[in-house]
């Protein structure tokens, strides 16, 4: 009885290496596959704010691109009035 | 005798079981043991690869923004660029055209052709104008209706070199050693920073 349980612990011990390295591979790997997730999570919503960014700064150009020419008339005679003055 | 003998072999076995559970005991808590500590170094080496997640995104966030920002602002800046570019084009149009009506550019050009006789320290200067200007103001007062605005003793001459100008005057000493650039081209590049702050303020603050 003695030498069974004797041969079945020690069988149990054999097997713990390999219980160790499953284990610390599914425990990194989850740990990795989370970095990954965050990571592709943190890019998208990166990508998100560049386009609204982009979107508005589009807004922004056609605004200063639509100057009335009245202003523009004003602006060319404040400078004429200076170079002349 | 024979109950004794079962007896015997009752407590060999039962000593037996009880030796074997022990040796199962002991061998399963050493395993356990093993299996915890090598979970716990696991665990803390997931830990170290999120531990600065939280940075790392943020830094992929702002990586992303600001690269878009910047993107943003040079175009802003481009855009801006151009239509002062535009707009000084239409400031030298402009000029052209106040140049070619005598009765506004003549006061301009006597007042450029005192500034310069002024700053000229000689009482003899020459005075160059471009080619247009040389062909319609020779042989007029030009220079005497000048000098008569500045009381001064000083002479000049028109100088038969013409200069490369939209208009005004460059003036120099006789000797030619000092020369004073009043020609528009020049005010124009001494005045444009000033210049581009007002157009700029005119067209984009409001």
């Amino acid at each position: 009885m003695l030498d069974q349980t004797n041969k079945e612990i020690s069988e149990l011990k054999r097997d713990v290496p390999n219980k160790i390295t499953s284990m610390r591979q599914d425990i990194l790997q989850k740990a990795t596959k989370r970095r990954e997730s965050a990571l592709a999570e943190a890019e998208r919503t990166g990508v998100e704010e560049a386009k609204r960014i982009a979107l508005e700064s589009k807004k922004q150009l056609e605004s200063i691109s639509q100057i009335p020419s009245a202003k523009r008339r004003q602006a060319v005679d404040r400078a004429i009035e200076l170079l002349l003055s | 005798m024979s109950d004794g003998l079962d007896r015997l072999v009752d407590d060999i076995a039962r000593e037996s079981r009880t030796r074997a559970e022990e040796i199962r005991k002991t061998g399963l808590a050493q395993i356990e043991d093993r299996l915890a500590g090598a979970r716990a170094e696991a665990t803390r080496e997931a830990d170290q690869i999120t531990r600065n997640l939280r940075t790392e995104c943020d830094a992929v966030v702002n990586r992303r923004v600001s690269q878009e920002k910047q993107k943003a602002r040079l175009a802003y800046l481009a855009e801006k660029n151009r239509i002062l570019s535009d707009v000084m084009k239409d400031v030298q149009a402009r000029l052209l055209e106040f140049c070619r009506n005598d009765s506004s550019y003549r006061p301009f050009l006597l007042k450029s052709i005192a500034q310069g006789i002024d700053a000229i320290p000689s009482d003899r200067v020459k005075v160059a104008l471009s080619e247009k200007d040389i062909r319609r103001y020779k042989g007029t007062k030009l220079l005497a209706d000048a000098l008569s605005t500045m009381h001064t003793t000083k002479t000049a001459v028109l100088s038969d070199e013409p200069v490369e100008t939209t208009g005004g005057a460059v003036v120099t000493s006789e000797d030619g050693k000092v020369r004073v650039d009043c020609t528009l081209e020049a005010r124009l590049e001494l005045m444009k920073p000033q210049l581009l702050a007002e157009i700029s303020k005119i067209l984009f603050l409001s």
